[in-house]
């Protein structure tokens, strides 16, 4: 195919999975993946402006960043699939977009989110119908192995940043590994990517004590994995001295996710059917923090979100059964909310003042 | 010389300030208006402090500050703690309440819980959207019926029957209130209501699903108003501890957590003469257009914040003049 005729292909931003998907279209599609630049409160006020009032932030981030895909010049837009609401909106985002005046063709992931082989290859199909077999399985497998490098890297990042001797050395890491994922062409320039960052962090000084304050991070799907969306909540927590963990992540509610079927027995006590598309996960996993001595919860949710605040009485269950502090804090489309770091320091003295009373 | 510490509340309403010993004896106390001017009030309220306090005896080595105001205060007093609003009124008040279970508290403009457990917060909420639940509701209510604020506790507890006033907002409370001044309901009943009707809005909002546990210890500048106090009791059904220096708990904490931090730095009343400002610029280094906010100490800048990345220090350090960042 000649080279003008290439698509030039972009994606919602979503925490740090871009890359991911620049690598898919580059490598395997052979088409051109736009990256529009990083979410500001330019984005968000895009989003909330062209939305309706009602839908909750998620879809006021994602229309936001499809703007600013296509002002960067993206005439094909994937829109990514979520659990709930956000599957269904996909339809509403196209239309907006067009009203707007925008031209490009539209790919819903939603429409083909079906779990069916046939059905992703007639997603992929749409994209490039010339598109070879082989190249893109092979990069499609990549990206799966960047999807888990990225989430281990993050997560290795938040359970340690917190506690390095001099300041910033862990996000420098963290920084360097996104500029390598950005340049991969190819498997090993993911692995090294990876290897390099890891040994990095691994020799990063750290002072951790023996006790180190221990807190799990759940909650809504979008807004707990992106840290525009969640105004850095997970750094925040970090920042303040304290092992940030969450499970909440692609590898583990995409990839690798162990089903409903599984998940349920071991949280019978609270509840016994789906409640919402990462309720019963969520649920779970506040237990198991709860159950492995875990100093506080946070939960988090977007203005709007019902799966997310129904699972809240639930939350106060394991809370008061365990004895286990929770913050919830719920994200609007107003951001720079002062009182949202008065909480996040409250609930830290808090946990940090119970420790040392119970030890 | 003995060796004391000073606590300052910078709220949107008031400003509180103490100074305190070791046992917690209060050696100075003072309690004033904001009045929309943070560094104002706190030069006032130090000089005010000042004039309780014995230099010869005493020195000041830890400054703590807390309230909304917390940061900027604190940079202006040289602070060695600055610590949100919660923290301090719980350790405040735990100090001297050291069996309290439950702390309600009620201000002009938030509300708060907090739930302890053996003398540390366990949980806690607080509320800065909904009006119901604060003082701002009492006060517009107590302008339409012509009372002032202060007389209102007084006025309800006279009551028999406290009306009913549908009050889950401010907005639908007010409505309400009208029609039932017009049918006839007398000025102590409704008083009252208007006072359950904070309870209930309180216990709804900022209290749903917390388990208040007795003994409840309730602050604020409403705590002052014997008609709400009285409608916490026969809410909650429990006795309400209300302390004569609830007013200074954020104050009295703040100074606690000083003493307890490490850090000393000896505190010499000198910032009354010294001129303080603030600026805001605007970074520009991205869409985000972070607001930084520069404060300046006789024309010099000595700290900066509200820039989300590093970028944003480069364009603090550009205002460094502050007739420059006027611009
Ligand atoms: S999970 Fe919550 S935030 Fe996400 S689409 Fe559904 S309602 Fe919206
Ligand atoms: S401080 Fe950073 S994030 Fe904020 S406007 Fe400047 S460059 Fe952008």
């Amino acid at each position: 195919m000649a080279e003008k005729q290439k698509r030039k292909i972009a994606f919602p931003m979503v925490a740090r999975y871009n890359e991911v998907v620049r690598y898919f279209v580059e490598e395997g599609l052979q088409q051109t993946y736009i990256m529009q630049p990083q979410m500001t409160r330019r984005t968000l006020k895009l989003g909330a402006k062209y939305a309706p009032d009602m839908v909750c932030t998620p879809f006021k981030t994602v229309l936001g960043s499809m703007i600013e895909a296509l002002e960067a010049g993206a005439d094909t837009l994937i829109m990514v699939f979520g659990y709930c609401r956000l599957g269904y909106y996909g339809e509403l985002a196209e239309t907006i977009l067009r009203d707007l005046g925008y031209e490009f063709d539209y790919l819903n992931l939603a429409e083909y989110s079906t779990g069916k082989k046939k059905d992703y290859l007639k997603a992929i199909k749409k994209l490039n119908p010339d598109a070879k077999a082989v190249p893109m399985g092979k990069a499609g497998l990549d990206g799966l192995k960047m999807i888990e490098y990225i989430d281990e890297v993050e997560s290795y990042y938040y359970q340690n940043c917190g506690f390095e001797t001099s300041k910033g050395e862990y996000r420098r890491a963290l920084n360097q590994f996104t500029a390598d994922l950005g340049r991969a062409k190819n498997r090993s320039d993911i692995d090294d990517a990876y290897d390099r960052c890891m040994s990095r962090f691994h020799e990063i000084p750290t002072d951790k004590g023996a006790f180190p304050l221990r807190v799990g991070v759940l909650g809504e799907y979008f807004t707990v994995m992106d840290e525009f969306s969640n105004v850095d909540l997970e750094q925040s927590i970090a920042d303040l001295g304290v092992e940030v963990h969450r499970w909440m992540n692609v590898s583990h509610r995409n990839i690798h996710y162990p089903g409903e079927k599984n998940l349920h027995p071991r949280i019978s006590k609270y509840c016994n059917y789906e409640m919402g598309p990462t309720s019963t996960a969520n649920i779970w996993y506040a237990k198991r923090c709860a159950e492995k001595g875990y100093d506080g919860l946070v939960h988090v949710k977007s203005a709007g979100c019902t799966p997310e605040i129904d699972i809240m009485p639930v939350l106060q269950r394991i809370g008061a059964d365990y004895k286990i502090p929770i913050l919830y804090l719920t994200y609007d489309s107003q951001d720079g909310d002062a009182g949202l770091q008065t909480r996040i320091e409250a609930f830290y003295d808090m946990i940090e003042m119970r420790k040392k009373v119970i030890r | 010389m003995e060796d004391v510490y000073m606590g300052i509340d910078v709220g949107s309403i008031s400003t509180k300030g103490v100074i305190i010993t070791k046992e917690n004896k209060i050696l100075s106390s003072e309690y004033i208006w904001t009045e929309g001017n943070p560094i104002g009030a706190v030069k006032k309220l130090v000089r005010l402090l000042e004039k309780q306090f014995d230099k010869e005896n005493y020195r000041i080595v830890a400054t703590g500050t807390t309230g909304s105001a917390r940061k900027l205060v604190g940079t202006v007093l040289s602070a060695t703690v600055v610590k949100n609003e919660i923290t301090a009124h719980a350790v405040g008040t735990t100090t001297f309440h050291p069996d309290v279970r439950t702390i309600l508290e009620i201000g002009g403009q938030d509300s708060k819980i907090i739930l302890v457990e053996n003398g540390v917060a366990v949980d806690y909420a607080m509320n800065t959207l909904c009006a119901a639940g604060t003082g701002a509701f009492l006060s517009s209510q107590s302008a339409r019926l012509g009372i002032p604020v202060e007389d209102m506790g007084e006025i309800a507890v006279k009551s028999q029957h406290p009306t009913q006033i549908a009050a889950r907002c401010t907005v639908f409370a007010e409505s309400d209130l009208v029609h039932k001044i017009q049918v006839g309901h007398t000025k102590e009943d409704i008083v009252a209501g208007l006072c359950q009707a904070v309870v209930g809005n309180y216990l709804n909002n900022v209290g749903k699903g917390k388990k208040i546990q007795s003994p409840v210890v309730f602050q604020g500048g409403v705590s002052k108003n014997i008609g709400v106090v009285k409608a916490f009791e026969n809410q909650l059904g429990c006795p309400i501890i209300v302390d004569p220096d609830g007013h200074l708990m954020g104050a009295i904490g703040a100074a606690i957590l000083a003493r307890r931090n490490k850090e000393r730095r000896v505190f010499n009343f000198d910032v009354e003469d010294m001129e303080f400002i603030t600026r805001e610029i605007n970074c520009g280094g991205c869409p985000n257009n972070c607001e930084i906010i520069c404060v300046y100490r006789n024309g010099e800048m000595i700290d900066s914040w509200g820039n989300r990345c590093e970028r944003g220090d480069v364009a603090a350090r550009k205002a460094a003049n502050p007739n420059a960042a006027a611009v």
